[in-house]
């Protein structure tokens, strides 16, 4: 009994530790899967805006890219105790999770626009800038009502 | 300007440039504060009026250095003295006939020149990570600024909805206890005035 007791006492610590890893790494997936879209996303706008020329090939490697990111199902990474405030470096407002279902769906958003960008971007620059503007549209839907600012 | 024995006067106060401008800021800040917080994903017109907003804020800088008198920011940028010696007289149930903006006013106009300054620029920095509303002056700073500037902007949308609510209700208090009305002679330009000293 004392020893049980004894070693509850230690590895409580311990447990709160792996606790913390585990809404540390929640975080950094998340973002990192942020970071994956943006840099995918970077060479596209580029491209609409004519700061980059027209490559198809180019253009269907990240909106392919992009396409897949779309069906990752980025939600097992909000994970409970990782908004703005409960973990170092969140950016995610805690009214995320009180309307996960309204995240799923905009996520969803995302997944249906990023499935059409690899057949959507050929053709030129003006269907890449709809791609874009198809895809952004997305980002910015979820970021306004979820994103501290 | 001069009104025998401190009668106001009736004189053309504000010059039509000003007016026109003064409306036209109205219409456009208005404009973007909807669109910013309802209008579409796209932002293509929120950025429209920004870019008129940004030019008419270049006229009113101009027309305070060099424009009409009643324009000019020497004309009615004053020290806390004359604040204070005109908040005395706030409550007073009478019209102010001030020749222009009166001291007490003149601190809003300032705010809100300053604001609406500040709302251009940080409009112009940001980079909202969706990649269809980017500021276009969002390359020529840093990556951390222009995500700050995004914060900066949201925070200059309240600032706007507080002096502009504080304005209009100012107006409508000097209107119906005061009983001076102020948005005819913004119309018109014709206000009765006091004599200036």
């Amino acid at each position: 009994m004392r020893l049980i007791l004894a070693a509850a006492i230690l590895l409580t610590p311990v447990a709160a530790l792996a606790q913390d890893d585990a809404q540390r790494d929640a975080l950094k997936a998340r973002q990192g899967y942020m970071t994956a879209v943006a840099t995918n996303m970077g060479p596209l706008a580029a491209m609409a805006k004519g700061d980059l020329d027209y490559d198809e090939a180019l253009a269907t490697f990240h909106a392919r890219n992009l396409a897949a990111l779309g069906n990752y199902e980025v939600e097992m990474h909000f994970l409970p105790g990782t908004a703005q405030g409960e973990v170092e470096g969140s950016h995610a407002l805690p009214a995320a999770w009180q309307n996960l279902d309204d995240v799923r769906a905009k996520h969803n958003d995302f997944t249906a626009a990023a499935a059409a960008a690899p057949e959507g971007v050929k053709g030129g620059r003006e269907q890449v800038a709809a791609v874009v503007q198809s895809l952004g549209g997305t980002c910015k839907a979820c970021h306004d009502q979820y994103r501290a600012k | 300007m001069t009104g025998a024995g401190g009668e106001p006067v009736r004189v053309r106060l504000w010059d039509p440039l000003l007016r026109v401008y003064h409306w036209l800021l109205a219409f456009f800040v208005i404009a973007a504060w909807l669109l910013g917080q309802f209008g579409p994903l796209n932002m293509t017109l929120h950025f429209w009026c920004g870019y008129i907003v940004g030019g008419l804020l270049v006229f009113r800088l101009v027309w305070g250095l060099g424009g009409p008198r009643p324009a000019r920011f020497t004309h009615f940028v004053t020290g806390p003295r004359k604040v204070i010696a005109y908040g005395r007289g706030i409550f007073r149930r009478e019209p102010s006939h001030w020749p222009g903006h009166n001291p007490l006013g003149a601190l809003s106009v300032i705010a809100m020149l300053l604001v609406l300054v500040a709302q251009v620029v940080t409009g112009l920095i940001s980079d909202p990570d969706d990649f269809i509303n980017v500021g276009p002056l969002a390359g020529q700073v840093s990556r951390a600024t222009s995500t700050a500037a995004v914060g900066w902007h949201n925070l200059g949308t309240w600032l706007i909805l507080i002096l502009v609510l504080l304005h209009v209700g100012m107006i409508l208090y000097y209107r119906f206890w005061k009983r001076e009305d102020l948005v005819r002679p913004m119309i018109t330009g014709w206000k009765m005035v006091r004599r200036e000293d």
